[in-house]
């Protein structure tokens, strides 16, 4: 193998690693505009992107892949067992994931022009890329980990990067207390594994399953790393952090941690329990792997399961008694989670496939909201929702790009929620069974989500806004061009939201474009994955 | 020239109004000259009109014909038992149920739109409720026309939301504001039952039939031999029968039947347009057009099924009309005669008449939207919708008078007027099962006797409104006859409400009441003896009606009861609608409270003691750990431990139970 067959594959990570490096120098060598390490991270994350969409094999970008085929969704055992492999699904993965980095850095090129520590937080933003990406390739249980804590220690950095909030220090440092705790246990976790399989490879610990004999280890070791990574994705019980840290960073910030950082748990959920609930389940009749040591019934689907649906249930239920806008958005954000979990818990392609989707869609609806938050905050609104009261009027082309988003969030149809929604719902109806009342419970609490989101559509459109003190009172109301054009968000940011609003639209009508590479991807992915 | 060409372009006909809401919502006050939009939408209705009436045509010279068109957009892999995967289509199809309503929803959606140019013309916000009211039809098009229950239940959501915003158009009232909630709420519950009922459809018959099965085809209506789902052998499937309750439960939510009925008279708070569309062809006909497909493309229901949608129609019927007969709202009355009407439509659906249902329907249709149009004359004049304050409008109001009039003796049954036509129809379908289902002797007795109620009531109204020398209440403004705009839709109407009825003795447009095979129907030309006697009672029961409301409310008169009449106890509970909304105000509001409560008990005690509880128990180990923690972070930490406690618990000793119970998967 010479060192081009070894390194091209990894061109995406090799290209992030690249920007990072360039903006950490220039800042050194006292660049200050934010447009430039915008740029770099922009440039380079767009080329890394079209990289992993060549892999995936959408034309006309086909040819551009780096990744032969033959190491594709190969399974492991074929060609030994490396710390990496490479699966569609991943590259799924790693698309959204470049995705989120990509809309937050254009947006973040919006902030003032000579805002301190910008290289910063491009580098970091960078980072934790890099981190996001690496997951998107373990196949190991310590790389998986070490990859999600390369992710994890660029995010405290960034939720505390302003350092003159206090708000968003304090934040960071919970973020940083509790995430390292998880951390702790999800390595305890992954050493119990260790312990009894004698290896971290997930390809093997999955394929092995339950037939060694070390039955409390395995249980111990996964229960662990359950609640190691359910803090990462914010399930609830797990979930506290999350509202307080979404609240007080930057919303920049929170729309990176929301839209982006946070799937990478999901995809290790993916990459670590697609074993334990597809192989703890029976006596072993139906399955080859499970010689029949560990015969505990489906305890991981029920548990993951009833995490899926408190996690949803709990978080729309907050989100509704919520009055600030970032923190009812957090708790959406934290009940969508509940609905991706779905996937894992049923483990079948199209449910593997909607949980995807879902997550590919969050990913740009709630990024997409933070961004928006961001944006009116820059125009002097109020953290409540009822400040929000009459933008429909003031600012048309704005309110109509976040009633898309929040339509999308409800999984109202035309828009790509609802597909994921549909997807993943109807998954649960044909694995039949008890995984009816998944999609049930999903169905109720979308019911409850319309609400509050309704509630702020309604805001927006239909309540008067507040007078306005009385310095304006008297003046004349803004020109029409004033009100229509997105002056005052800052182009980058406004075209970032626009975009997303028609990311959302168009695959909202043409769907299959993406569901078709993702079910097969997730169909490779059950055969084939770690 | 064939008119079926034109069945491959039917998407055009709930496009043409979705234009409309788009060029309005874009435009908004821009097209002030245009009525605010106004014209505009009466333009694209009326071109929806044009077009689906040709359609509707086309299928009655080619009678049974199912032409569907459909696209798959998108479709979901195969699992378990789902062999081919569930796709998700959206397409048209032009049947005979959806070519009746066709007629219905176009026709009265353009008059009302016709209509609303003049009634609406003072108000503010028009480019909102024109967007919003093309909407309406569009969504309430795309449920007649869908060609599948998703698309179906979509655009039946759809309806809800329009219905939504239109209801609470005057959204400054906190009252209609309030209603267009209440009306949301209830028919939601509806909507859950209804998609529940189709989760079990999906599950029973999502292989069954041609193609890889119903799932992997997208739902299809299909009907004949190449259907999905076996036609009218549903057996006595428990699953079946909880899946027909579910979908009976979605059609009373949204047709306003017992006991999901309290939303309807609450949504006059909307503008009487809207009340017209909603009642006539809109909204509460999709109840009552879901029963119909159900019956056609769904398999059919089971018996229990069958039972239950009689005695919730039946009953009703006789519920409704019971409390029409004290209310003083003009609105209300008609409001209510609505929801009694479609008692009678839903219980000839039970009684295995789906197209009898339908047919009631269609007149219905055009007597409703004229007696609302008319009401809603008089209250753009005189500015009162009490009953009480008005009187002798008829000298004034001549055209609207006797388009009342019309309409009163349609929804009377009086022939040769449309309603009667239908509502004899319905009774004789019903009696024509007492033989073999007794069981349905109390609510045939009931719809029966609500024919007499429903002459009194409409006919009170009618007195009380137009007869006597001049208005009770002097401070009204003059009461004057109304513009064309809003004359010509009401003549239209009234024209329809003579001879609708009358359509059943056409042969192609009967045709599309025989043409559904598999169905009983009996259309009047098929009248025998026993009909004719029972619509010789119906029509006396009728007369007495109109007579005792001519001697108690006639010429100006107003009837007081004795302070010490006991029918005062009956009068009041009627009033006070059998305070079956007060009941469901009190079970709401204790219902959140609690639901608020438990949450805010459990988060506040439950999580954030156990939290403390470790906190205390952290702190008093270590008093060093103090010094480096703030009180937040460590609260959270001990999250962490309680958290990961709850999964082993969960993993250890709740799953393994479940485990147990579900039989190890």
């Amino acid at each position: 193998m010479t060192f081009a067959d070894f390194a091209l594959p990894f061109l995406p990570e090799i290209l992030v690693l690249v920007g990072v490096l360039l903006v950490l120098l220039l800042d050194v060598f006292g660049v200050k505009r934010i447009e430039v390490f915008g740029s770099i991270t922009v440039g380079a994350t767009l080329l890394a992107l079209l990289f992993v969409v060549a892999d995936l094999g959408f034309l006309p970008f086909a040819a551009l892949s780096t990744v032969p085929a033959s190491r594709i969704d190969i399974p492991l055992a074929v060609v030994g067992t490396p710390l990496y492999s490479f699966t569609s699904l991943g590259f799924v993965f790693q698309a959204i994931f470049l995705s989120a980095t990509l809309l937050v850095s254009l947006a973040s090129m919006s902030r003032s022009s000579y805002e301190k520590g910008a290289g910063v937080f491009y580098a970091l933003v960078g980072m934790a890329t890099l981190g996001m990406l690496l997951v998107g390739i373990a196949s190991d249980l310590i790389f998986l980990l070490l990859a999600i804590e390369v992710t994890a220690i660029s995010t405290y950095l960034l939720v505390g990067y302003t350092r003159r909030d206090p708000r968003s220090l304090e934040a960071a440092m919970k973020f940083y207390v509790i995430g390292a705790l998880s951390t702790v246990i999800s390595f305890f976790g992954a050493s119990l594994l260790f312990g009894a399989y004698g290896s971290t490879n997930l390809y093997y610990l999955r394929s092995v399953g339950g037939a060694v004999g070390y039955p409390t280890l395995i249980l111990l070791g996964y229960g662990l790393l359950i609640a190691g990574l359910a803090f990462k994705v914010t399930l609830v019980p797990f979930h506290a952090w999350a509202v307080d840290v979404y609240d007080g960073a930057p919303s920049d910030v929170s729309a990176f941690l929301a839209g982006g950082t946070k799937k990478i748990g999901l995809f290790a959920f993916f990459l670590v329990f697609l074993g334990p609930v597809l192989f703890f389940t029976t006596t072993g009749t139906s399955n080859p792997f499970n010689a029949g040591v560990l015969n505990t019934g489906p305890i991981f689907q029920i548990v993951l399961g009833v995490l899926a649906v408190v996690t949803m249930t709990v978080g729309n239920v907050l989100a509704l008694m919520q009055k600030e806008m970032k923190r009812m958005l957090a708790y959406s954000s934290i009940s969508q989670v509940g609905y991706m979990m779905i996937g894992i818990v049923i483990a079948t392609s199209p449910a593997i496939a909607g949980a995807t989707l879902q997550i590919f869609s969050h990913t740009f609806m709630k990024t997409g909201a933070f961004l928006v938050v961001a944006a009116v905050a820059s125009l002097g609104i109020g953290p409540l929702i009822s400040d929000w009261k009459g933008l429909g009027q003031r600012r048309p082309w704005l309110s109509i790009a976040f009633a898309l988003i929040l339509l999308s969030l409800a999984g109202v149809p035309l828009t790509v929620g609802f597909v994921s929604k549909f997807v993943l719902f109807s998954s649960a109806v044909q694995a039949q069974g008890y995984f009816i009342w998944l999609a049930v419970a999903g169905l109720l609490n979308s019911a409850i989500s319309v609400f509050y989101y309704g509630r702020v559509l309604k805001v927006m459109f239909f309540d008067a806004p507040d007078p306005e003190p009385e310095a304006t009172v008297a003046g004349p109301s803004p020109p029409v061009s004033e009100r229509l054009s997105m002056g005052g968000l800052g182009y980058a940011r406004a075209s970032t939201i626009a975009l997303i609003a028609v990311v959302i639209v168009t695959f909202g009508i043409f769907p299959q474009v993406i569901l078709g590479p993702i079910q097969s991807a997730a169909q490779h992915f059950l055969i084939a994955g770690p | 020239m064939d008119l079926s060409i034109l069945f491959g372009w039917v998407f055009l006909v709930p496009l043409l109004p979705a234009l409309a809401f788009v060029i309005i919502g874009v435009l908004g006050e821009r097209l002030g000259r245009f009525e605010h939009g106004g014209w505009i939408a009466v333009l694209l209705s009326g071109a929806a009109m044009v077009l689906g009436v040709l359609i509707a045509i086309g299928e009655m010279l080619n009678p049974n014909t199912y032409t569907d068109v459909s696209y798959t957009w998108f479709h979901v892999g195969a699992s378990g038992p789902f062999a081919n995967g569930v796709s998700f289509v959206v397409g048209t199809l032009v049947d005979p149920i959806s070519a009746l309503m066709l007629i219905v929803v176009t026709v009265v959606g353009f008059l009302v739109m016709l209509y609303s140019v003049g009634y609406m013309h003072h108000d503010e916000g028009l480019p909102r409720y024109y967007a919003l009211l093309s909407l309406f039809l569009t969504a309430m098009l795309g449920v007649v026309l869908s060609d599948n229950l998703l698309e179906f239940f979509l655009f039946w959501e759809l309806v809800g939301v329009c219905s939504y915003f239109l209801i609470g158009f005057y959204w400054r009232k906190p009252s209609a504001s309030s209603a267009a909630k209440e009306a949301f709420l209830v028919t939601r519950i509806g909507d859950v039952m209804f998609l529940l009922g189709i989760f079990i459809y999906f599950s029973v018959y999502a292989m069954t039939g041609p193609n890889g099965g119903w799932a992997a085809n997208g739902f299809l209506f299909v009907h004949g031999s190449a259907s999905f789902i076996p036609i009218g052998a549903p057996g006595n499937s428990t699953l079946l029968t909880v899946a027909g309750l579910m979908l009976l439960g979605g059609a009373a939510g949204k047709s306003a039947q017992f006991p999901l009925d309290v939303w309807l008279p609450d949504a006059m708070e909307g503008p009487t347009t809207v009340s017209a569309l909603i009642h006539a062809a809109t909204m509460v006909a999709a109840g009552v057009y879901l029963l119909v497909v159900g019956s056609i493309f769904l398999g059919g229901y089971t018996s229990i099924v069958l039972f239950a949608i009689v005695a919730v129609g039946g009953f009703t019927t006789f519920y409704a009309a019971t409390m029409a007969v004290v209310n003083t709202d003009i609105k209300r009355v008609i409001a209510y005669s609505t929801i009694s009407q479609l008692g009678y439509m839903v219980l000839a659906v039970g009684a295995g008449f789906a197209m009898v249902g339908l047919y009631q329907l269609f007149t219905h249709a055009f007597f409703k939207a004229l007696l609302f149009l008319a009401a809603g004359a008089i209250i753009h004049t005189i500015v009162t919708q009490d009953l009480f304050r008005m009187g002798g409008l008829a000298k004034k109001m001549r055209y609207t008078s006797i388009a009342f009039l019309i309409g009163a003796l349609a929804l009377s049954g009086i022939p040769p007027f449309a309603g009667f036509w239908s509502k004899d129809d319905v009774l004789a379908s019903v009696y024509s099962q007492l033989g073999a289902h007794p069981e349905y002797w109390p609510f045939f007795i009931l719809a029966f006797v609500t024919v007499f109620l429903t002459a009194y009531y409409i006919f009170r109204v009618y007195f009380l409104a137009f007869s006597g020398q001049r208005t009770r209440d002097a401070s009204l403004p003059e009461a004057h006859e109304v513009p064309w705009v809003m004359l010509v839709p009401m003549m239209v109407l009234a024209g329809f409400a003579v001879v609708a009825g009358l359509f059943a003795f056409v042969p192609s447009f009967a045709a599309l009441f025989t043409g559904v095979p598999g169905l009983a129907t009996n259309v009047p030309p098929a009248y025998g003896p026993t009909d004719l006697l029972l619509s010789a009672i119906s029509v006396t029961l009728a007369g007495a009606g109109i007579l005792l409301a001519w001697g108690l409310w006639g010429n100006g008169r107003v009837y007081e009861l004795r302070a010490s009449s006991p029918v005062h106890s009956i009068r009041n509970l009627l009033l006070a609608r059998y305070h079956v909304k007060a009941a469901y105000d009190w079970v709401g509001m204790v219902g959140m409270y609690t639901v608020a409560r438990a949450a805010d008990f459990f988060d506040r005690f439950v999580i954030d003691g156990a939290v403390k509880g470790f906190e205390r128990s952290f702190r008093s180990m270590s008093d060093g750990m103090r010094r480096i923690q703030t009180g937040l972070v460590s609260d959270y930490a001990t999250y962490v431990v309680a958290g990961v406690i709850a999964v082993f618990v969960l993993l250890l000793f709740v799953a393994p139970y479940l485990a147990s119970l579900f039989g190890g998967g």
